[in-house]
């Protein structure tokens, strides 16, 4: 009675990882934060390499040209901790934006609001692709 | 570099990248991709635009 209840509460252990692939796991799924497309483009899916890229890139570059609000990390409020959080999603495209967004943000226009939305959107979207490089470095059907 | 875009316009061009981006994350074969981003273009607008009615009551 007693070995069932073990067996049942503690499954069988999982063999052990194989520490260089999840370290190559872990690697690729970096290299798709800081770069988007890059994880894809090193496990040589060109096809979603280069669609990530681009579409985190035309978000990142029309949110920045609305003059969308670019969060920092002084931000002082939860709101302005999650947009700074969505924004450095962007990976290396943060920069872009700034330097894109010489004038600074603008958003008593609605557009500027919109680009405020597409600048979040490109990072939870660059996050996204990269933890999905991540997993197709571990193995999983991707 | 500056974009003045329409609400109509921002709702396109943000809906097409999405959706293009979630077709490839999720579907692996060319006409299946295809047809999730068209479907998932499809019910951006609609919901984008119903959402835009749905609030136009409210709107004065």
């Amino acid at each position: 009675m007693t070995d069932e209840t073990q067996t049942v509460a503690n499954p069988a252990p999982d063999p052990p990882p194989d520490r260089a692939r999840e370290a190559r796991a872990i690697a690729i799924g970096v290299a798709g934060w800081v770069v988007p497309g890059l994880g894809h483009a090193l496990q040589k899916m060109w096809g979603r390499a280069i669609m990530f890229f681009a579409a985190v890139g035309v978000l990142v570059i029309v949110g920045a040209g609305m003059r969308g609000n670019l969060f920092r990390s002084e931000g002082g409020d939860a709101f302005a901790a999650l947009g700074y959080f969505a924004d450095l999603g962007t990976g290396s495209f943060y920069w872009l934006a700034k330097y894109i967004e010489v004038g600074g943000s603008d958003v008593s226009h609605a557009y500027g609001d919109y680009g405020t939305r597409f600048l979040a959107a490109a990072g939870v979207l660059n996050l996204l692709t990269a933890l999905h490089a991540y997993e197709a470095a571990r193995g999983r059907k991707a | 570099m500056k974009f003045h875009l329409s609400h109509l316009q921002a709702m396109l061009l943000f809906a097409l990248m999405i959706s293009i981006a979630f077709g490839f994350l999720s579907r692996r074969r060319p006409l299946e991709r295809v047809k999730y981003i068209v479907w998932s273009l499809l019910l951006f607008l609609l919901f984008g635009i119903g959402i835009g009615w749905a609030m136009y009551p409210f709107s004065r």
